[in-house]
């Protein structure tokens, strides 16, 4: 009967994949439904994306609400300046220019002339005062910012300390109307449901529980951007049913997750269907709990990391999708940050069985007659790999690892509890080791921090929320203080270069693989779209660079 | 009159143990909604957030005794506060949303399968042997037995996909304005036509077997027997004398699904993207989201004990039996 089958919710995931990706391959009875629609519709069409993890909309717009609606930070609001990671480059936005002082203590941004809200009203310094404010005082964050003053044009940033990632801290939050919020009793509780905005498509229209429209913005700063009539939301509770929408060709975007995606979406159409995975995602690592004995001894960090086939992982557990971890730790987000001396003298990143077989042996940890090592105190060298049971890739990234690990004599344990169980044991360290994401910032500096900074170490037991594997280096520490003193880019290159170096020598964790940004799309209505030759942004849905395909892509002709 | 009034006594008592139970579920559960916010974002957001989401989200740290008085004031007073998930959208609203759809899916398909369900169950034990015993069982238990999730997904792909007959998502076509004019309602109904189908399929096999199970019983009966003897016609006596007394225990199940269709059918409404409260539930429980889990399983707690009830008061009715003891 009916009752049982929500029970089963936790399997879903997987299995769904699973049998979507069956069902929809080789399906090309339907090739081409929607190629042949003429010009003419085409320029009053609406831009759709699928939102493939909300059932159902709600006509909230408030950037402040824990679960935004899509677009709202995307399309109706904008941030001064748009970082883009695919090219390493930085787009000036509602700001022309920016600079940092000397003493690293304070930045100024410029405003753009004649940007106006979507109401009319002009776009002034003092709503970029106001709005940080307001963010302070509902979301916190932001220690660092002592005051924001305007003056005509010009907004400064006051630091109480040198800090010089503030930049894109600062530079990549939305911006809103001090004449609309300022009046709100609550801010924070308004639904916001008329949201005035800079960005190019603001208006909200035809708002129904799955999809609502957003058409173009009458006062945008570039109306020679606003190329496409609006854009089109629609709901789909998991990816599976936004995956059909995709690959029937009734959205134009496909920035969710698509399981053999070559053949359940391109092949239909290979003339206007594209994907374009970048690495630009976070830096998954394999986080070993350094408040345990052995993952203390940065011999066994480096040798379970030697042990690990990266290739394997992201073969198995990733599709092929995702570019392996070298030792700098960075992911393909930090690419012009990288320190080519070290990267090119990779050893402990490497998949090499008798190197991490030979360094076990040495740090002490020795292999029995049955092929098993045993810890420094006699125990049997075993633990835990705790990963959510709904994440099926990550799943079997862990299992990849605790295969390769058999074969250095280390028993590992997969575990898979539901996902709130796994991150509370994270959050209190009390768990063996986990895969998890990491930061993933336009400045390298907040995945050093969290991974090897001792000021974001808990004690076990007080609750963390980064770097949950609590290692801390004072090397490091000077460095990143270094780091936030330097105003000047190439200095802070200089600093990263160091910062890589150390994290080299003291492997605080086990790099596995910089996560691909997902996105997909048909060309067959609208074409402008970033591609691996032109990266002008990803095709993230939910990025700051969002934004900038919005306002290029443009009706087939 | 005192057998309502001690099955309501009944009731009561049931009830307050599951909105206590409501209550102390989801405390149980690990974590806290905002530090899972924060996990699920995937360090989109800043640790030092946390407390100032707290703060705004209003997650308790009151005494457990003292969040109980006060749960239970805001029961009894209509009060299930602001989801979390949702916020600033009162439960309230969230719920009343979307619960129509999960009705209008969930009744329907109950429905149609307990009606035809028990239909061939009684046909299939009037005639047992015959082509609808010996075929139809099999094939439904069968098509009972798949995954549900395959089956919607086949059943989307061949009738959605290839022949298009069917919309294949949500619950009517977007763009089209809600309003009771035949336009809307039809577009309505044909995107209802699968899901409600497919939940149909897989239980249909359970009406049908357990109908014909209890009416096989009832067949052998001594009073049916008297009833040939009689004369009577036989579609009477499948109907009025066999079939009437066997079908007390589907109306059992009738109830207890009735209540539990406010639950939401959950893989439905992944698959063809349609709206309703599973998955809004699902949501709830992995963000958890105390107010919302609350307000969704009241909302079951009291659906599936009013069913039960007003089963119990149709029993009445329909078994004497039940009257004297």
């Amino acid at each position: 009967m009916t009752q049982p089958r929500y029970f089963r919710a936790a399997r879903m995931t997987a299995a769904s994949l699973a049998v979507g990706a069956m069902l929809l391959t080789g399906c090309t009875a339907n090739v081409n439904k929607t190629s042949t629609s003429d010009a003419g519709a085409n320029a009053s069409a609406f831009l759709t994306i699928p939102r493939e993890d909300m059932g159902t909309f709600v006509q909230n717009f408030n950037p402040f609400a824990p679960t935004v609606n899509p677009m709202v930070q995307q399309s109706i609001y904008e941030s001064l300046l748009i970082f883009n990671p695919a090219k390493g480059d930085t787009v000036p936005w509602l700001a022309t220019e920016w600079k940092a002082a000397e003493d690293g203590k304070s930045v100024t941004f410029t405003l753009r002339d004649g940007v106006k809200w979507s109401d009319g009203q002009p776009l002034v310094a003092d709503d970029v005062a106001y709005t940080f404010e307001l963010q302070k005082k509902i979301k916190g964050g932001f220690e660092y910012l002592d005051t924001v003053t305007a003056e005509g044009n010009k907004v400064t940033f006051n630091f109480n300390k040198p800090w010089s990632p503030a930049l894109y801290d600062v530079g990549q939050l939305i911006i809103l109307p001090k004449h609309i919020w300022a009046a709100l009793p609550d801010p924070e509780k308004d639904a916001n449901a008329k949201p005035v905005g800079t960005g190019p498509y603001t208006e909200v229209d035809t708002f129904q529980a799955q999809s609502f429209v957003l058409k173009k913005n009458p006062n945008y700063w570039q109306p020679e951007k606003q190329k496409i009539a609006g854009i089109k939301m629609l709901a789909f509770a998991g990816n599976d049913g936004a995956n059909l929408a995709a690959a029937n060709g009734d959205v134009d975007w496909a920035p969710q997750y698509i399981p053999n995606i070559e053949k359940t979406f391109v092949s239909k159409d290979k003339e206007h269907r594209q994907y374009w995975f970048p690495a630009t995602g976070a830096m998954i690592n394999w986080q070993l709990n350094t408040t345990k004995a052995p993952f203390n001894d940065v011999d066994v960090r480096k040798a379970l990391s030697m042990a690990v086939d990266r290739d394997q992982v992201t073969k198995i557990g990733m599709s092929g999708y995702a570019k392996p971890a070298d030792c700098t730790g960075l992911s393909g987000n930090y690419e012009t940050w990288k320190n080519a001396a070290v990267k090119d003298n990779c050893t402990w990143t490497n998949h090499d069985v008798q190197k991490a077989n030979e360094l076990l042996d040495k740090a002490g940890y020795p292999k029995g007659a049955d092929g098993k090592r045993t810890l420094k105190d006699g125990k049997p060298f075993e633990f835990k790999i705790s990963v959510g049971a709904t994440s099926s890739d990550w799943l079997s990234v862990a299992n990849v690892i605790a295969q390769n690990l058999a074969e250095v004599g280390v028993t590992a344990k997969v575990e898979s509890p539901d996902w709130a169980a796994v991150v509370a044991g994270y959050e209190t360290g009390d768990f063996d080791s986990g895969i998890v994401w990491s930061a993933n910032d336009p400045s390298p500096y907040k995945y050093f921090n969290t991974s090897m900074g001792t000021s974001t170490v808990k004690p076990v037991g007080t609750k963390t929320f980064d770097n949950y594997h609590r290692f801390g280096d004072t090397k490091a520490d000077a460095l990143l203080a270094d780091f936030v003193g330097a105003a000047d880019e190439s200095k802070q290159k200089d600093i990263a270069n160091k910062l890589q170096e150390e994290y080299n020598d003291v492997a605080p964790l086990v790099p596995l693989f910089s996560g691909p940004e997902w996105g997909a799309f048909n060309d067959t209505r609208f074409t402008g779209w970033p591609t691996e030759d032109n990266p002008y942004a990803t095709l993230s849905v939910r990025s700051p660079t969002t934004v900038l395909i919005l306002s290029t892509l443009e009706p087939r002709k | 009159m005192r057998f309502i009034l001690r099955r309501l006594g009944f009731y009561l008592i049931a009830f307050w143990a599951s909105i206590t139970l409501n209550f102390l579920l989801p405390r149980f559960m690990p974590g806290d909604p905002v530090s899972r916010m924060f996990a699920r974002s995937q360090d989109r957001m800043q640790p030092e957030q946390i407390e100032a989401l707290r703060k705004l989200l209003g997650v308790d740290d009151r005494p457990i005794w003292e969040q109980y008085i006060n749960y239970m004031q805001n029961i009894f007073t209509g009060q299930m506060g602001v989801s979390i998930s949702r916020f600033p959208t009162p439960v309230t609203e969230v719920i009343s949303s979307q619960i129509g759809w999960t009705l209008l899916l969930g009744g329907t398909a109950l429905v149609i399968a307990a009606v035809v369900g028990n239909l061939l169950g009684i046909l299939a034990a009037w005639r047992r042997g015959g082509a609808i015993d010996s075929a139809l069982p099999p094939v439904l238990v069968f098509i009972g037995s798949f995954p549900y999730f395959w089956l919607a997904m086949g059943a989307l792909y061949l009738f959605g996909v290839v022949l298009g007959w069917f919309p294949i998502r949500h619950a009517f076509t977007d763009g089209l304005e809600p309003a009771y004019t035949w336009e809307f309602i039809g577009d309505v109904g044909a995107h209802l036509v699968l899901p409600a189908l497919t939940i149909v399929l897989v239980s249909i096999g359970g009406w049908m077997l357990g109908m014909r199970n209890t009416m096989i019983a009832t067949n052998s009966e001594d009073y049916i027997t008297m009833a040939e003897a009689k004369g009577l016609r036989p579609g009477r006596i499948m109907l009025r004398y066999a079939a009437r007394n066997a079908m007390l225990p589907s109306v059992t199940s009738f109830g207890m699904g009735l209540g539990f269709v406010v639950g939401g059918a959950l893989l439905t409404e992944v698959v063809f993207a349609y709206p309703g409260v599973g998955y809004q539930l699902l949501n709830a429980v992995q963000g958890l989201d105390y107010p919302l889990m609350q307000g969704l399983f009241l909302t079951i707690t009291a659906a599936v004990l009013l069913a039960n009830f007003l089963v119990d008061i149709l029993y009445v009715r329909l078994d004497p039996r039940v009257r004297s003891n």
